[in-house]
């Protein structure tokens, strides 16, 4: 297991190299004097100074493999350029950012893996029956449900109709408090923060944003998950060691619980995987249906105001952290089944 | 036949049926039925090998499982010997049966938890008859693994880590780990490369003498039926049409079928030119057998009177020689001498 875990960490370097190389391959699409944006710590730089000489400053008229090992030092310092509508270093608004989506993405994925699991496997041992049907006609419209579409029929009617959920990521005045005063900000996730501060009036607060863009993300992955735990299930029931573990004289539910629900949990995990990759795609849409300040906004927001700099970085470490969420994703496989860590 | 259960008897079968509806249109209505198994009766006696063979098809493994009430049986009654004591397995009774009768699966690759570690899949079954020591029972794993001929340091491996013969092995012990007094067979050694089939059969044979085992063995091959049972029961679209004890029933057929069955078994000595029978025709689908014998369609010898009457299964000379053929006395068949098997 050690050994596997090890090996992957070996590659991960390589595909970094990757990642970086894509981006820097992005970049070399835009002219010197849009890049330069990239290279500047802060709008102070432009004063006094010609576009031409922070081209040849920054060594943006040097040959391609310069040009990349010197982006790449930059990169390692954590230095991505400023941006002109987040009207702070790329760095920092991803750092004051990720924690929002961070916090979306978690109170999403935990429900979706449990429940989507649990579903399915009610929906596989009921095959064919009622709570079948119910369930499997809850997944096919999630599955067919656009997010924007759910997150707006959700948007009209839990705030415009009932006022309950209000978009946003926090209401003014608990805003306010979060950020002046003695309110701490431990982990940037508001729902952690308000409870070490003892403040369960915000915490509140911030559950009440979170709801329905919670709910808009994560169903298309309930759906999918329940989908998949279902098919994957039904197909390990029918197998030969199912009829094995049968014979053993075992109960029912042992069967379905240690034989059929962690064989099949093999295609789940490789789902799960890619469903973080989708939650992570999926932040874009719903922060700007919901107005939710995260970092899919940011990307948003970037986007369509042509930010160069926001857009490259935002991508470079969306692209570091798929890497790093496949890895995690590689690690839970092998540890689901043996084969794989033994290749 | 004899319906008697005397104490020499360790399983009963009687009327077993097992019919498989099938379904048509969006509301699966039921249009028919295949008949799998139709009203097989049969006694095994302690301590002997009864093979079961047939072509694909015929409802051997369905069989089987039926006994083991892997499936559900449609109808029929079976009955236990344990300790001089006839219990009925049922569905209801089936669950503090199992560690009486066990049986080892036919697709040595497939039927092994691939998540599970050789000791917990053969340990698995103790643990759930209520052997609580874990030592215990990793113990027990040990000595089953060395009676089958693994060596227990193979135990915290995982099932793909071992070849064919050495996975039926596994089987075996896991099958073994309860001290069954039944032990199904189906086809265990059918998925198997030819000399590791040698090596696995005289295991079962050697397992048997050690531990005291009774073997219902469902197999096609008839040189390995032929090898490893005490008596043979031949099936064909879910009946038994002939049963006897082996030599008997591979020296002196009485049933056309079984017969056709012999004459196909490859002889090593090519100067023996044996006429082989050629079958007419395809299995009929069990769906809608043939009226009468349901042989009669692909019998070299069948008359008017096998069109009507379904045959049933006797013992006309009272020798322990069942056919389910109405010419049985009349007819004069062929078949193979005994030789001498590996």
């Amino acid at each position: 297991m050690i050994t596997y875990i090890a090996r992957r960490l070996l590659f991960l370097p390589i595909v970094l190299i990757g990642v970086t190389l894509l981006v820097f391959v992005a970049m070399s699409f835009l002219s010197p004097y849009q890049l330069v944006s990239a290279y500047i710590k802060s709008p102070e730089e432009l004063k006094n100074q010609s576009l031409d000489d922070l081209v040849r400053k920054y060594g943006l008229d040097q040959p391609v493999h310069v040009r990349y090992v010197s982006w790449v030092k930059n990169l390692l310092k954590g230095d991505l350029g400023y941006s002109v509508s987040a009207n702070m270093s790329v760095t920092e608004a991803v750092a004051k950012r990720f924690p929002a989506t961070i916090e979306l993405a978690l109170f999403a994925i935990i429900p979706v893996v449990l429940g989507g699991i649990w579903l399915g496997t009610i929906s596989a041992k009921h095959y064919n029956r009622p709570l079948d049907h119910v369930t499997r006609t809850f997944a096919i419209i999630g599955w067919s449900l656009p997010d924007f579409v759910f997150g707006l029929i959700l948007l009209m009617i839990f705030y415009g109709v009932l006022g309950w959920f209000p978009p946003g990521r926090l209401s003014m005045w608990a805003d306010t408090v979060v950020l002046t005063g003695d309110f701490v900000r431990y982990t940037g996730l508001n729902t952690v923060d308000s409870l070490l501060n003892g403040r369960p009036d915000i915490f509140w607060d911030s559950v009440r944003h979170l709801i329905a863009p919670v709910i808009t993300l994560s169903y298309l992955w309930w759906a999918y998950l329940l989908r998949i735990t279902r098919s994957s299930m039904l197909e390990v029931m029918n197998k030969d060691y199912v009829r094995t573990a049968r014979a053993k004289g075992l109960t029912e539910k042992v069967v379905v619980n240690r034989h059929v629900r962690r064989n099949a949990m093999i295609p789940v995990a490789t789902v799960s995987g890619s469903m973080v990759l989708g939650l992570l795609g999926g932040v874009v849409i719903v922060e700007t249906v919901f107005d939710y300040k995260g970092i899919g906004l940011l990307t948003a927001t970037g986007a369509q105001q042509l930010d160069y700099t926001l857009i490259l970085g935002t991508t470079l470490f969306y692209g570091m952290l798929l890497v790093l969420i496949n890895l995690v994703v590689d690690v839970l496989y092998a540890v689901i089944d043996p084969r794989v860590r033994l290749e | 036949m004899t319906t008697a259960k005397t104490d020499d008897i360790l399983l009963d079968v009687q009327g077993l049926r097992k019919y498989f509806p099938i379904t048509k249109g969006l509301f699966r209505r039921t249009v028919g039925h295949v008949k799998a198994v139709e009203n097989v009766s049969f006694q095994v006696r302690k301590g002997e090998t009864l093979g079961v063979v047939g072509e694909s098809g015929c409802g051997k493994t369905t069989m089987g499982l039926s006994i083991m009430h892997l499936i559900q049986p449609t109808d029929g009654q079976v009955h236990l010997n344990v300790n001089g004591e006839w219990l009925q397995v049922n569905a209801r009774t089936i669950g503090n049966l199992r560690d009486k009768m066990q049986i080892v699966f036919q697709d040595p690759f497939s039927s092994l938890d691939p998540r599970m570690r050789i000791r917990d899949i053969v340990a698995e079954p103790l643990q759930a008859h209520g052997m609580k020591k874990r030592r215990e029972r990793y113990d027990r794993v040990e000595s089953l693994l060395e009676a089958v001929g693994l060596g227990s340091h193979l135990m915290n491996r995982f099932p793909h880590e071992f070849s064919g013969g050495q996975r039926q092995r596994i089987g075996i012990a896991r099958a073994l780990s309860l001290n069954p007094s039944l032990v199904v067979c189906d086809e265990p050694v059918s998925a198997l490369d030819v000399s590791v089939q040698a090596q696995v059969l005289n295991l079962l044979d050697d397992l048997q003498s050690e531990f005291g085992l009774t073997y219902l063995f469902v197999a096609h091959d008839l040189s390995v039926v032929q090898h490893i049972s005490d008596r043979v029961a031949v099936m064909y679209l879910g009946r038994i049409v002939e049963m006897a004890e082996v030599e008997q029933l591979f020296g002196n057929p009485k049933h056309p079928y079984t017969e056709a069955l012999l004459s196909a078994i490859p002889d090593p000595d090519p100067d023996i030119v044996g006429e082989e029978i050629i079958l007419q025709g395809d299995v009929p689908s069990p769906a809608a057998p043939p009226p009468g014998c349901h042989f009669h369609p692909r019998c070299r010898y069948a008359k008017d009177r096998c069109r009507q009457e379904i045959p049933e299964l006797v013992d006309e000379e009272k020798r322990g020689h069942l056919v389910a053929c109405h010419y049985a006395r009349d007819l004069d068949l062929t078949g193979v001498t005994p030789r001498e098997t590996a």
